[in-house]
């Protein structure tokens, strides 16, 4: 660790830091630029060295830190910051999800063997505030990795990413900046494995250090970008930390909706069993928790600006703040900073905006805002468009499926049942399609769930049946699935007929289900199509190259001759033909196959099917690609290789 | 060992089987040493194939019988790589253009272009022309069909074309119209007896007639499929027996299970099952429509006579979007769901009937 004190007088004794000192001398970009408290943290201590002995000297180091900071802070600073928690008490995280971090870090931190811990969830809903406090209270340092960025002109060609910076800071006592000097050419990624390096070194004992304990916790928020191309390399460098490592090691990454979810990128299923590494996923920030956090807040805030400076938030604001900003704690803190800000009339302006009727005074913004709350009570789905702070709602998978297999429709015609669907009634022979008003917006739900049309499609065909009772009602259901295909089966055509199609397929599901029966819950699954259909295509390519020989059309062979092949004793010319004979042209009659090998859909599963996807196209329409053919299996393609030169005896039999 | 099909598939024109006419007709045709473009077409094993290659062997004598299997990979104007193999000899190329999907425009025309263009190199001893053979023309694109028929008619001075499909109505007209239609309709069930009988005789075997005609029934006379039924009732037992077992293939007595599961019990639970079996067939490399042909002719020998229409009727619905949609097994499963919704109905109506 001198080394990296040494690096740090020398790093900051450069006159080319790698501290941006704008960020301090404009507080108020720190709102928008940095992520986290400890940036700005770190920056205000190059820059402001006053208050260091202060903090240093105190016994509860961190809180009152805080607390000091937080007074003589700027008005600008971000609330997120001001506000973070620094107890246990004031995680807005469920208790026995703490728990349960608590408990890894106290078995990890104890044993000088180390682990590797996996933090998922969403954005926002307090994985880093739980590490952070944690790590406060069980008295452990943590020495953090952050992405280098970059301020210096680019040296090369090269991404500023791929500047060897690093900085690992530990945000109690001790805060090392370290510069690498003469290293441009080296890569983040034999930075990274700083890890094995802070393994082995302990901190300094520095003058003022209380005593503190040289137990440690590394945190890795950041992934170096070479990580998302060959997630392998950092495999490699984790293996070599499990081997020896000594301290506690947590990873936190984010979910995302869109198809790439890095969790799973980086840290595919057999990796985490062979590093044992033992994953944690937090849940959004439950709306009652968030309306504790937003109500200490605003009340605190309130109190200090008695003077009126800032006007108090009123409960129904908070409320919809909550509800709009879908469990992201972060987002929700920082509109109600912006929607508390002096200025009123933006406030009202944007309020005014929002209610889309013309209200001067705040109260009749709120009892509107009350009409509003009820009636988005009464119809949940109701999309409630949000002028401050709203997160674009999306729904998992998981979730969207079940709002359409579920069918959650009115129960009576209820007053507000009647407000979307009016309109006399069926006719008496038309009675039977009577339904009641939906509750979802099935275009909605297809749309929050950020996949295309067809694949949700796809998604419902392969579970819709475990929700359906009768075969009537199957009959019309699969019906409209097929209709759906049909419409969008031209590849020309196919942007524009999505929609409809998705239309189709979900509204169709929905209204064909008459029974209404609620099935409880019931697992969800992947779809088998796309693996059946790849299989499908995979192995009648392999049929084709390795009995080429016969000369044969491709159904003949897959229909006629494979079968008997496999029925017959002639000695083939190789060993792929026997396995393929095997695997292919014989199917074992006994068994009445349940289902093929499900992989169930978990509930924070985003849709993954991007490349499958790929290759559906490729392969069922044909846009620009033909059959991948270039793909078949490499035991197939060495077959062919071989056959090339092969002169066929088989027409010359005379 | 090579398959009994392969082992005695007649080499010329003298020595089919059958269709003797034909034969005689098409050796008449090539004797001035020339042909049109021939366009052969007749259900799947009566023998279409063999029929192409003894009339080569006719035009260039045994040279064409050294086959070798070729790569050859095409780049598509858009930049794309097709990779298609072909078989070849000196004088002839095959190559089933459906091999390259929707890029079999592009296929046939540089295939053709390059045989085409290469001359024979002694015209005095040889044909000036060499011949393509296009399998599955069926199976082309109207794209690429469109394209066929410019092909043929710029490269008819060193090219002859000789397509092989199992049914004419999916070639566009201005091609049948250019080419000289050969049907090869389905041997007969004597005939196919008679290969049969002969074939067995060749390989020093006593074939009951019984069993003859069981096989050949069994086999909806395609001979291909009669043959390699035989040689699979050898290696289940010899000597035969008249009541011997045909053996069938796994995937059609799946399929016969898969409808009978259908027609047993018609349930949400069961459709869910049937979809298994479904993947489990097209997994086999059970092509769709054959699927589909399959559980109906299972479906309509298991149902009564008054539900034989309406089921037809569906088939034919349904094999239609098959052929328009993109994903198969929704229109599968919509003929199975709707199969069972009308069955269910009418076993119910049958029940009611019986208590009143």
């Amino acid at each position: 660790m001198d080394k990296l004190s040494v690096g740090d007088k020398a790093a900051s004794s450069r006159p080319n830091r790698w501290v941006d000192p704008s960020f301090t001398d404009l507080p108020g970009e720190s709102f928008s630029l940095s992520r986290r408290r400890k940036v700005v943290c770190a920056n205000a201590e190059t820059k402001r060295p006053r208050k260091r002995a202060g903090e240093a000297g105190s016994s509860g180091p961190h809180t009152s830190f805080l607390l000091k900071e937080s007074a003589q802070r700027d008005q600008d600073e971000p609330w997120v910051d001001r506000y973070s928690p620094c107890s246990q008490a004031e995680l807005a995280v469920h208790k026995k999800k703490i728990e349960e971090v608590e408990n890894w870090i106290r078995v990890h931190s104890n044993t000088s063997k180390g682990g590797v811990l996996l933090l998922t969830g969403p954005s926002g809903c307090g994985k880093t505030a739980t590490v952070q406090v944690l790590s406060l209270e069980l008295d452990l340092r943590v020495q953090e990795w952050t992405n280098p960025s970059s301020q210096e002109p680019y040296s090369s060609s090269q991404h500023g990413e791929e500047k060897p910076l690093l900085s690992c800071q530990c945000h109690c006592q001790v805060r090392i900046k370290w510069r690498m000097n003469g290293l441009s050419c080296s890569s983040q990624l034999s930075q990274f494995s700083f890890l094995l390096r802070v393994n082995k070194y302990n901190c300094l004992k520095m003058v003022g250090d209380g005593g503190a304990t040289d137990r440690k916790l590394i945190l890795v928020e950041d992934f170096p970008n070479q990580f998302y191309r060959q997630p392998g390399s950092l495999h490699d460098i984790l293996r070599r930390f499990v081997k020896t490592s000594r301290c506690p090691l947590v990873f936190i990454v984010s979910d995302s909706l869109s198809g790439d979810s890095s969790s799973r990128f980086l840290f595919p299923r057999d990796i985490q069993e062979e590093l044992d590494i033992s994953s944690i996923s937090f849940n959004p920030v439950a709306p009652t928790t968030m309306m504790k956090v937003l109500t200490r807040i605003s009340t605190l805030e309130a109190g200090k600006q008695s003077c009126g400076r800032m006007c108090v938030t009123e409960q129904t604001v908070l409320e919809t703040l909550c509800s709009g900003s879908s469990g992201d704690i972060r987002s929700a803190i920082n509109s109600l900073q912006f929607s508390s800000l002096p200025d009123t009339s933006l406030e009202k302006g944007l309020l005014r905006m929002k209610k889309d009727i013309h209200v001067t005074s705040l109260s009749k913004a709120v009892s509107r805002t009350n009409q509003r709350k009820k009636k988005s009570k009464l119809k949940k789905e109701q999309n409630e468009e949000q002028a401050i702070g709203g997160k674009d709602a999306s729904l998992f998978l998981f979730r969207a499926l079940g709002k359409i297999l579920h069918c959650k429709r009115g129960k009576h015609e209820g007053a507000e049942a009647a407000d979307c669907a009016p309109g006399p009634d069926l006719p008496s022979h038309l009675s039977h399609l009577h339904r009641e008003a939906l509750l979802v917006d099935p275009e909605l739900v297809v749309e929050r769930s950020h996949m295309s049309g067809e694949f949700f499609s796809l998604y419902l065909h392969q579970n819709y049946l475990d929700f359906f009772s009768e075969v009537e009602d199957v009959e019309r259901a699969s019906e409209y699935l097929s209709d759906a295909d049909l419409l969008t089966s031209d590849w020309t055509s196919r942007s524009t007929m999505a929609l409809y199609g998705s239309s189709v397929a979900t509204r169709g599901l929905l209204h064909s289900n008459s029974q209404q029966v609620s099935v409880g819950f019931r697992p969800l699954h992947k779809p088998n199509w796309l693996l059946v259909n790849k299989k499908h295509r995979e192995n009648s390519l392999a049929a084709q190259s390795l009995f080429r020989s016969f000369c044969l059309t491709p159904v003949s062979l897959q229909t006629e001759l494979l079968p008997y092949l496999a029925k017959l004793t002639n000695p083939l010319r190789n060993q792929a033909q026997i396995a393929f004979i095997q695997d292919v042209g014989q199917m074992s009659l006994r068994r009445f196959p349940g289902r093929l090998k499900l992989e169930a859909l978990t509930d924070k599963e985003p849709a993954q099917l991007e490349r499958d996807s790929e290759e559906e196209e490729e392969g069922q329409a044909g846009v620009e690609e033909g059959l991948p053919a270039s793909q078949p299996k490499p035991t197939t393609s060495q077959v062919l290789l071989e056959e090339e030169e092969l002169i066929i005896e088989d027409y010359t039999s005379d | 060992m090579s398959l009994w099909v392969d082992k005695y598939r007649p080499t010329s024109l003298g020595k089919l089987d059958y269709h003797k006419t034909q034969a005689t007709q098409l050796k008449n045709l090539v004797q001035c040493g020339d042909f049109p473009h021939l366009l052969v077409y007749g259900p799947s094993g009566a023998g279409k194939k063999t029929r192409i290659m003894c009339l080569l062997r006719e035009l260039y004598g045994a040279g064409v019988e050294k086959l070798r299997i070729e790569h050859h990979t095409i780049v598509a104007p858009s930049k794309k790589k097709i990779e298609i193999n072909t078989i070849a000899s000196n004088y002839h190329l095959e190559v089933n253009p459906s091999d390259a999907g929707n890029q079999d425009r592009v296929v046939i025309q540089e295939l053709i272009k390059t045989v085409a263009q290469s001359q024979q190199i002694q015209t005095s001893t040889q044909r000036e022309f060499k011949v393509v053979l296009l399998t599955e023309v069926d199976r082309l694109t109207k794209d690429a069909q469109h394209a066929l028929r410019r092909t043929m008619e710029k490269y008819m001075s060193t090219c002859r074309l000789i397509l092989c499909s199992t049914s004419t109505s999916k070639v566009i007209d201005p091609i049948r119209s250019r080419c000289l239609a050969i049907r090869v309709p389905l041997p007969s069930t004597e005939e196919v007896c008679n290969v049969l009988t002969s074939i067995c005789k060749k390989e020093g075997l006593l074939l009951p007639p019984e069993l003859a005609k069981h096989i050949t029934e069994k086999s909806g006379r395609n001979l291909r499929k009669a043959l390699l039924m035989c040689e699979a009732c050898r290696v289940q037992q010899y000597p035969f027996s008249a009541d011997q077992d045909v053996p069938e293939t796994d995937w059609e007595v799946y399929l016969r299970e898969t409808a009978n599961a259908i027609v047993s019990q018609q349930s949400p639970q069961r459709l869910l099952e049937v979809r298994a079996r479904l993947y489990e067939l097209l997994t086999h490399c059970i092509p769709p429509d054959i699927i589909m042909k399959g559980l109906v002719t299972e479906l309509l020998s298991n149902c009564d006579g008054q539900l034989k229409t309406e089921v037809a009727q569906m088939a034919a619905y349904y094999e239609h979007r098959l052929q328009l949609g993109n994903k198969a097994i929704y229109h599968l499963e919509a003929f199975t769901a709707k199969f069972m919704a009308i069955y269910k109905k009418f076993m119910e109506d049958g029940l009611d009937a019986m208590m009143f």
